[in-house]
């Protein structure tokens, strides 16, 4: 309990004051010479039980009543939080507001999202009390700081609303412990309003363990969790996958995967939901069952105009919990040719890289496969000269020595555009740099320093005794090795590797070989994808080629995923990156309740950029995302001044409110009870 | 007439009751006629029975008309008058001292004391005092002469107040000094359980004494309405009690009427003449009352 007038408090000693005055009065008696003491004595000997309670209770109660007319001058506010601080207040306060979609998830009954409840709560907080000189406001969405004028202000502005964002807990509390830094803040109140969401808030990084040994140096930083983790009693959510524009004779077609997901109680769940599709305009409702916790309509066709080259849709739920997730943007195009190009510096391996790329999973696409030797590729530097469609290429296979220079800066913007490159080692007796211009050549292993995305070759790798190197782990449930569609994991515990060249790599890996020397990994990049492989296809290095299915399903896998940012539609999660030049973005779909120019790409919805589509949507991990438990998050701020507050969506009380009201009450009652234990007995005239 | 000069005498209120006597409930044994029965037969005009003649009576004291109508022997006997003896018994306690307007308890029961000594002494009675402190503070036998009333009279004037109670002891006393039947009026505030003033009530009666007693109260005592702490002082000396009326006013009224309760079962049980005074009652009222509660009532 906290006080809006703690000084008031400085009176608490008045609650002495009725001893005072009954002490007083005990010697402020008057004396009077009595002949009649045998009925006082008497009297004395009946009164000592029930009468000195009677007496103790009256004292008791105009001591109560006193101390209740102080607390109801002094403003107590309930709550908790203010008692836990003590009476100091801070210097400024900081909001680290989630606005990631599962925050919109509404009270069905005030329509109040847990967002907006948490923001009027917090907002009636601070105006109650002292928030100090600055209000700082950090969403995650943005991710910027915005000084705020007033907690008011708070339910008004457009970087504390909605948004189709996911957040991003340890990098806010990063930017708080910039901001602390750079002010050198005094005291500093860090509110933080989220659902704890498992996504938004990764406690498995590593950044928390930073976090909190920076936080732990500062002194006078609480911190207080807004935490509203309850799940919806039934929602549902829809996203789409796999859009692609197909023509068939003179007809064309949408085809497109659905999927419903269902978080609530099982009665939800056996209903029949109607999916609601709208095309260039056009609405069509398709009913599915619901069954379990998933359902999806597998390659649903929608008929189209055959002029239609590109454009938009989306895909409806009737309205539930979480208004956020019930519409699915999606754009389309016509598919582009998937183009790849091979560099390599044996023929053998870039015949095999042709092969495995050139054969479409889909007779519908088209591939364009160029492989270029390495000797060409030395003669001259330009990529976009060796590849005459180099700006239409998704994929690049470089099986040669780490280029540098311009090929490399061009390969890095290739990367960059959303592209994917994937690291071949070159078979080379000589290891040198063929991408000098002149060339130079080096013997040995000279250039054992050079470096592309922070990773380099190292040496050849023979299994000696062991005559193979067998793949001991691999990562099934995600990227180029992922299970296929039917749930079969990929044949790598089959592939034999007769050598493989070791390399370094910030990477992440995604298969190893038994002696824990990884076989494919992953370089973190903003945009597009850069892969590293340690063996070559060709049967004197491994049985990628003969074997087939993996060497293809990766090769298709890269390629499609590399093509896509050849596409002119495009799926994207919302972010503040999403759309690199806002303005140049024209927002097509929803057309009601546009947001500002500076939310574009944080809000659900479809922008056009001339022959460009972009839908921006929720993120996938927004739909399956669980809470983390309470226990979890109270520990990922240990050592930490912190206090967790926990807030239902559905609860319209304030965080704290004023509570002179029950005070003053509970003074009446005290005075009322004095006033009755005071009453004086039946006096019984005595008959005389 | 004797010349009165105590003030709390008071001539209209002699005047007024000099109408009135003052008459023994039960027989006395005087030494001189008087107007008071006898319990001996005597020679006085009122009849009192009829008795056989036993050899021995005088003969003149035969009935005659009796013999003529049954043929037997009868005596006529006739009451026997004489005076009465009137032993003052005043408390002379410290709580006597409790006084309403200015008027003590004290000096109330000295009024009744005083006027009754007068009547008794104008009627030819004996009066005599006894002043109970804890003990006999003054001892005045009863006498008939003018000077021993001036000198009973004097000591009304001059008894004061104070010290514990010792009334119980001095009634027991009392009882037994007096040797022969009197009237015993009693003047207190009786303080003392109704158990004690039952026996001294007992004790006297058995002495064959008629007992009337003036129980004075004041009436804060009844009522003990103070509107704050009080520290109360013993009046007879004892320790001094610190109180709220306003806490223990119920209980001293229970405490009160346990008191009188008892009280009056004693009255009742020793048939004494009681009277239970207000001392902001007019004394003459009292004796009024008193006085016309004494007089024998007519034989139709």
């Amino acid at each position: 309990m906290g006080f809006l007038q703690p000084f008031a408090l400085i009176a608490l000693p008045l609650i002495a004051l009725p001893i005072l005055i009954h002490l007083i009065n005990q010697y402020r008696h008057r004396t009077i010479p009595w002949a009649a003491m045998m009925f006082l004595m008497s009297a004395k000997r009946m009164s000592k039980g029930m009468a000195r309670l009677r007496h103790f209770l009256i004292l008791l109660m105009r001591v109560l009543a006193v101390a209740a007319l102080i607390f109801v001058v002094s403003r107590p506010l309930s709550g908790g939080w203010l008692g836990s601080i003590g009476m100091s207040k801070p210097d400024a306060t900081l909001i680290l507001l989630d606005r990631s979609a599962s925050m919109e998830r509404q009270d069905l009954q005030t329509g109040q999202s847990k967002r907006s409840a948490a923001l009027q709560k917090l907002a009636e907080l601070l105006e109650q009390g002292d928030y100090g000189t600055h209000l700082i406001l950090i969403d995650s969405a943005s991710g910027q700081l915005q000084e705020v004028d007033s907690p008011k202000a708070l339910l008004d502005i457009p970087i504390a609303g909605p948004s189709a964002t996911s957040a991003d807990i340890p990098g806010m509390l990063a930017s708080t412990l910039a901001y602390l830094n750079a002010n050198e803040s005094g005291r500093v109140d860090v509110w933080i309003c989220s659902d704890l969401n498992e996504n938004d808030w990764d406690v498995e990084s590593g950044r928390w363990q930073a976090i909190r040994e920076e936080f732990a140096q500062l002194e006078g930083v609480h911190h207080f969790l807004l935490a509203d983790a309850d799940l919806p009693s039934s929602n549902l959510s829809v996203r789409v996958e796999n859009v692609q524009r197909w023509e068939r004779g003179n007809d064309a077609e949408l085809v497109l995967d659905v999927i419903v997901r269902s978080k609530g109680n099982r009665d939800t769940m056996r209903q029949e939901v109607p999916i609601e599709f709208e095309v260039n305009n056009v609405r069509s409702v398709v009913e599915v069952k619901l069954d379990q916790q998933e359902a999806s309509l597998k390659g649903h066709r929608i008929p189209i105009d055959t002029k239609l080259r590109s454009g938009w849709g989306s895909v409806g739920l009737p309205g539930d919990a979480n208004p956020l997730d019930n519409r699915f943007f999606f754009v389309f195009s016509e598919s582009p040719v998937r183009r790849a190009v091979v560099v390599s510096d044996d023929v053998k391996n870039g015949e095999a890289f042709r092969r495995a790329l050139a054969i479409p999973i889909d007779p519908r696409l088209q591939h364009q496969v160029d492989v270029i030797s390495v000797d060409s590729a030395a003669e001259g530097a330009s990529l976009n000269r060796l590849a005459g469609q180099w700006e239409n290429t998704g994929l690049l296979i470089w099986q040669a020595a780490l280029p540098r220079g311009s090929v490399a800066e061009q390969i890095a913007q290739f990367v960059d555009k959303g592209r994917v490159v994937m690291f071949f080692p070159p078979t080379q007796a000589f290891i040198g740099n063929l991408w000098d211009n002149p060339p130079v050549i080096r013997k040995g292993n000279q250039n054992a320093d050079e470096r592309l995305f922070g990773s380099h070759w190292r040496d050849w790798q023979t299994p000696g005794s062991q005559q193979i190197f067998s793949t001991s782990w691999w990562r099934g449930d995600t990227d180029l090795l992922a299970h296929v569609e039917s749930g079969d994991a990929l044949p790598l515990n089959e592939l034999r590797t007769y050598q493989y060249r070791s390399f370094e790599s910030p990477g992440t890996p995604l298969a190893r070989f038994n002696d824990d020397a990884p076989l494919l990994s992953r370089v973190a990049t903003d945009r597009g994808a850069v892969y590293f492989c340690s063996t070559l296809p060709t049967a004197q290095f491994s049985s990628l080629e003969r074997e087939g299915v993996i060497f293809y399903v990766i090769l298709q896998r890269a390629l499609g995923w590399g093509c896509q940012a050849l596409s002119v539609a495009s799926q994207r999660d919302a972010g503040p990156d999403v759309l690199k030049d806002a303005s140049a973005w024209e927002l097509v779909a929803p057309t009601d309740n546009s947001p500002l120019l500076s939310q574009h790409g944080l809000h659900a919805g479809v922008y056009r950029d001339g022959a460009y589509w972009t839908a921006v949507n929720r993120s996938q991990i927004e739909d399956s995302a669980t809470a983390v438990p309470v226990e979890t998050v109270d520990a990922l701020f240990d050592g930490m001044s912190y206090r967790r507050i926990d807030v239902d969506v559905g609860d319209t009380s304030a965080l704290a409110s004023e509570l002179w009201r029950i005070f003053l009450i509970a003074m009446i009652m005290a005075l009322l009870a004095e006033a009755a234990l005071s009453l004086p007995g039946k006096r019984t005239r005595t008959t005389f | 007439m004797l010349e009165l000069k105590r003030d709390y005498l008071d001539q209209k209120v002699l005047e007024r009751l000099s109408t009135l006597q003052l008459h023994a409930r039960l027989p006395m044994v005087g030494s001189v006629s008087g107007k008071h029965r006898s319990p001996i037969r005597g020679s006085s005009l009122e009849f009192a029975e009829y008795r056989k003649y036993v050899p021995g009576d005088d003969p003149r004291r035969l009935d005659w008309r009796a013999y003529a109508r049954n043929d037997r022997y009868y005596i006529k006997e006739f009451e026997a008058d004489t005076n009465l003896r009137m032993c003052l018994v005043i408390d002379t306690s410290g709580s006597m001292n409790f006084a309403h307007d200015g008027m003590r308890k004290l000096d109330y029961a000295r009024r009744i004391a005083g006027t009754l000594a007068y009547i008794a002494a104008q009627q030819g009675d004996a009066v005599g005092l006894y002043c109970a402190g804890t003990g006999f503070h003054k001892e005045i036998p009863p006498k008939r002469s003018a000077a021993h009333l001036s000198a009973v009279l004097d000591e009304l004037g001059a008894m004061e107040a104070s010290g514990e109670t010792g009334l119980a002891n001095v009634l027991h006393e009392t009882a037994e000094r007096v040797p022969q039947r009197a009237l015993i009026i009693i003047l207190s505030d009786l303080f003392i359980e109704p158990e004690v003033v039952r026996n001294c009530l007992d004790h006297l009666r058995f002495r064959k004494h008629d007992v009337a007693v003036f129980h004075l109260l004041e009436q804060r005592e009844l009522a003990l309405e103070f509107d704050r702490p009080m520290r109360f002082i013993d009046m007879e000396g004892g320790e001094p009690i610190l109180a709220d009326p306003t806490v223990i006013g119920a209980q001293y009224q229970r405490a009160l009427e346990v008191y009188l309760e008892g009280m009056n079962t004693v009255i009742q049980e020793t048939e004494v003449d009681y009277h239970r005074i207000r001392i902001n009652e007019n004394y003459d009222d009292v004796l009024a009352r008193f006085l016309l509660g004494r007089t024998p009532k007519r034989h139709k």
